[in-house]
């Protein structure tokens, strides 16, 4: 019997039907759709031994301890250090993001030198050689910009910019600063701390201490087990925002004139009592009698009856404290800082349990380094502004160390002129941030977790302390280097020796200065200090706080916001979720103002404005909130990147372009509030 | 006409049963491939020999998640030199626990990283309802590798999950295993 084709068709025919009723069809069908999930492009989860690691989180304005959790040597995720004095196991949404940081698209993954307008990826050794061949040439003529204001790595740079024999050295502007200046400036000598934990009664005047104010998540630990202890908070301030959302009174004043509410209540607490061993008490009687319940509400807004309620608030509390701050967590007056420490002069608080406790200065180790005193009392705004003025020379070579000037400091288009006046800009930055965008070289440092770091007693500690933590990676994820490590080379390249081979000997001789063993510092011991400087401040020297801004119809009021980034970084991927519409609409920045104040602009809530101050002009949207003070527009921070990523670039307004400054007292700039005008765009 | 019915009957019945014998024999030898362990490593000597129970070595982290398979410096707590006999605990010795290797075992039932599975909510359920009964085997069974997707034969289907849920009230919602 031949196979014919009819035969051959039904032999075909029942073998299709056949291998319907096999796996054969479907089950391939369902790998292969399983296989598709595969590919290898795909990332793969990790599994192996889970390990937690201490280390810190420095990518806000404060630092504090987290542990990261690896699995088999990966770094999986940041939690909470219930160790850390500092976080007590909180964390950050910058410290929770900060594992996946490590992995953002917009990370500098080797030196690039700029060739045009574009960038070229380099070797070390050849990025090297041109920043040593730059510095050899600028001579003296260097300066240093650095954001780290708690770690010793700025102390090795400043110690690099040193021994070429330049002093510009600066940190960027920080509430640290301002307060240690008004301590300065009543004759003390230290960093300015508090003990939120000790007190019985705080008043915050304008530090938004939940938000992005000093150690916030110490902040808020402290203030959970003040409600415990029926502790009082009171919040003064232009707007609500999350600390005032949540403390037991919000007394609205207008901006800027919180250092005004706290002359006001050095003058009623004059009138009830009289301090003895006061320094300069007759001197400051005289300034604060020009604060009067009724010239305090007509600046402020605060009525007369309220002011005096805050007052005997105080005098009554067994524990006060008045805590000066800002809702952009930068930008305090020198002024207002010294206004609130008066009255914590007045009411006996200084160095007290529960009161303003004046921490001692870190040890330095790098000898050439100029003391940290020395750069914290420098105003990085000042110096830029005389640069682009042409009232101070250029540097021939700018360092820019953990920070990004050109995209967080006020009048901004007035830094950037100075940017581009310098010579040749060096940017240390992991992230291709603003600053190194427009550098001529970037050497990317390496992350925390990638290598050594430490932070001493950052702004708002209650006592002094000192955290170290060793790379957690082995190896950084890209071709980075910690920029302490680069400035030694650099310096020994040029024949400054700064007297250290590495920057883990560096720490290693912080930890003996402070007493400290290395290896319990590198695996999470934390220092805690518990000497507070004697102090003998004099009231004399009080400088009378001027209002900010006082001519102003409409005054801006930028919040910072940590979830939307720092001055450091720039919102992380996971931000990106919880930016809400109250913040930013579609491409919008969102701006908030009263009805009263929206109804005087002629705008309604959604139009879109024009917002213009010393600096340019941005677009927002309005949006209509009662948790806005008459004349006041409050506007988020962080927005508005020009670099970065795909998850922060090019969404909404950046409010450093429109936020202009004020000369404050001790050579420093207020900018915490600024003029403002709004237009229907 | 009937020499003309049966050129079509027959062919066709002899395709259905060729590709049934094909798909249902053939194809499966031919989808997985067949893997032995690393190492000859017998169940019954440590449960049986050794009176060890299963959580001695297939331990719950602190936190409560799974560790799964023990490290090789967990074996070598008791296997730091050659205990008995057995030329397969000799190659282990010297082969992983002298040179600081880790053992590279086929896991049966690994699921994909899509899948979020909890073994501590799963704890009172017998481990080989889902898992084979390894530690009745003298001799690791052979690890089949489907040649498409890359998993093993054993890896349990989602419609296995669902069933069991199902049956047992729990919730059958996506987020439950798909975080």
């Amino acid at each position: 019997m031949g196979l014919d084709r009819r035969s051959f068709i039904s032999l075909v025919a029942g073998g299709v039907v056949g291998s319907l009723a096999t796996p054969v069809v479907w089950k391939t069908l369902d790998d292969v759709s399983i296989w598709s999930q595969n590919w290898p492009w795909i990332p793969r989860l990790k599994y192996g031994e889970e390990t937690l690691l201490p280390s810190l989180c420095k990518l806000g304005t404060d630092a504090y301890g987290v542990q990261v959790k690896l699995v088999a040597g990966h770094p999986v995720a940041a939690y909470g250090n219930p160790e850390h004095p500092l976080s007590r196991g909180g964390i950050c949404p910058l410290g929770a993001a900060s594992v996946q940081l490590l992995y953002s698209p917009s990370r500098v993954r080797s030196p690039k030198k700029r060739v045009g307008n574009s960038f070229e990826d380099i070797s070390w050794e050849e990025a090297e050689a041109l920043l040593a061949e730059q510095l050899k040439s600028a001579g003296k003529d260097v300066a240093l910009v650095s954001g780290d204001d708690t770690g010793t790595a700025a102390e090795v740079l400043a110690g690099l910019v040193a021994a070429l024999g330049s002093q510009q050295a600066y940190f960027m502007p920080s509430e640290g600063a301002a307060a240690a200046a008004a301590l300065k400036l009543l004759g003390g000598d230290g960093l300015v701390g508090y003990d939120l934990e000790g007190a019985d009664y705080v008043l915050l005047l304008g530090a938004d201490a939940l938000g992005a104010w000093g150690t916030t998540l110490r902040n808020a630990k402290a203030f959970a087990d003040g409600r415990e202890r029926a502790v009082r908070v009171v919040y003064v301030g232009p707007a609500m925002t999350a600390t005032a959302a949540v403390a037991d009174a919000w007394i609205p004043c207008t901006p800027g004139t919180e250092g005004v509410v706290a002359m006001g209540l050095a003058n009623m607490i004059l009138e009830r009592r009289s301090p003895s061993k006061v320094a300069g008490l007759a001197e400051f009687r005289k300034q604060a009698a020009g604060f009067t319940p009724d010239a305090v509400a007509t600046r402020s807004g605060v009525a007369a009856e309220t002011l005096l309620g805050l007052a005997k608030e105080l005098l009554a509390a067994g524990k006060p404290l008045v805590v000066p701050g800002t809702t952009a967590a930068q930008g305090l007056a020198v002024s207002d800082a010294a206004a609130a420490l008066a009255v914590n002069v007045l009411l006996d608080r200084i160095n007290m349990p529960g009161g303003v406790m004046v921490l001692p200065w870190g040890p330095k180790v790098v000898a050439a380094a100029p003391d940290k005193k020395a750069m914290m009392g420098r105003d990085v705004v000042g110096y830029l502004a005389a640069v682009a003025a042409g009232n101070a020379p250029a540097p021939k070579v700018l360092l820019v160390h953990a920070a990004n000037p050109a995209y967080a400091l006020p009048d901004l288009k007035t830094a950037q002129t100075a940017l581009d006046k310098a010579g040749f800009v060096v940017s240390f930055s992991s992230f291709m941030d603003e600053t190194a965008a427009q550098a001529d070289l970037i050497l990317p440092d390496s992350l925390t977790y990638e290598r050594y770091d430490d932070a001493y007693t950052p702004y708002g500690s209650g006592q002094a302390n000192y955290t170290m933590a060793a790379p957690i990676l082995k190896q950084p994820l890209f071709a980075t280097k910690a920029a302490a490590d680069v400035a030694l080379g650099v310096a020994s390249k040029l024949g400054a020796d700064l007297g250290f081979a590495s920057f883990e000997d560096v720490l290693k001789a912080k930890a003996e200065a402070l007493g400290l063993d290395f290896e319990a510092a590198a695996t999470g011991s934390v220092w805690l200090g518990t000497e507070f400087a004697v102090q003998q401040l004099d009231l004399a020297k009080v400088q009378a706080p001027a209002s900010a801004a006082t001519a102003a119809d409409l005054t801006l009021v930028p919040v910072a916001n940590l979830k939307i980034g720092s001055p450091k970084v720039a919102t992380p991927p996971f931000g990106t979720n919880a930016i809400s519409p109250r913040e930013l609409q579609g491409k919008d920045m969102v701006v908030a103002m009263n009805a009263a104040t929206a109804s005087k602009l002629g705008v309604r809530a959604g139009d879109a404005v024009t917002l213009s101050g010393a600096g340019g002009e941005c677009r927002a949207r309005v949006r209509i909130f009662e948790g806005v003070v008459d004349g006041a527009v409050m506007a988020p921070l962080g927005l508005g990147h020009t670099a970065w990523d795909a998850f922060s670039r090019g969404k909404g307004a950046n409010v450093f372009q429109i936020l202009g400054t004020q000369a404050d007292v001790a050579g420093f700039t207020r900018f915490a509030t600024a003029p403002v005008g709004v237009r229907k765009a | 006409m009937a020499n003309s019915k049966s050129s079509v009957v027959l062919p066709f019945l002899v395709g259905v049963v060729a590709s049934l014998v094909l798909g249902w024999w053939a194809f499966p030898k031919v989808l997985y491939s067949q893997k032995t362990q690393p190492i000859r490593f017998d169940h019954v000597v440590h449960v049986e020999g050794q009176a060890m129970t299963c959580d001695q070595c297939h331990t719950y982290r602190e936190n409560g998640s799974y560790a799964g398979l023990p490290t090789t410096a967990a074996c070598a707590d008791c296997h730091s030199d050659v205990q008995g006999e057995d030329p397969e605990e000799q190659r282990f010795v010297t082969e992983y626990v002298q040179q600081g290797k880790e053992v590279e075992w086929l896991v049966y039932q690994y699921q994909p990283d899509n899948v979020y599975f909890s073994h501590i909510a799963h704890k009172d359920i017998e481990c080989t309802k889902c898992h084979l009964d390894v530690a009745n085997m003298k001799n690791p069974p052979v690890y089949y590798e489907n040649r498409i997707s890359g998993y093993s034969k054993n890896t349990m289907k989602m419609w296995e999950c669902e069933r069991c849920h199902a049956q047992n009230g729990a919730s059958n919602a996506c987020f439950v295993c798909h975080k």
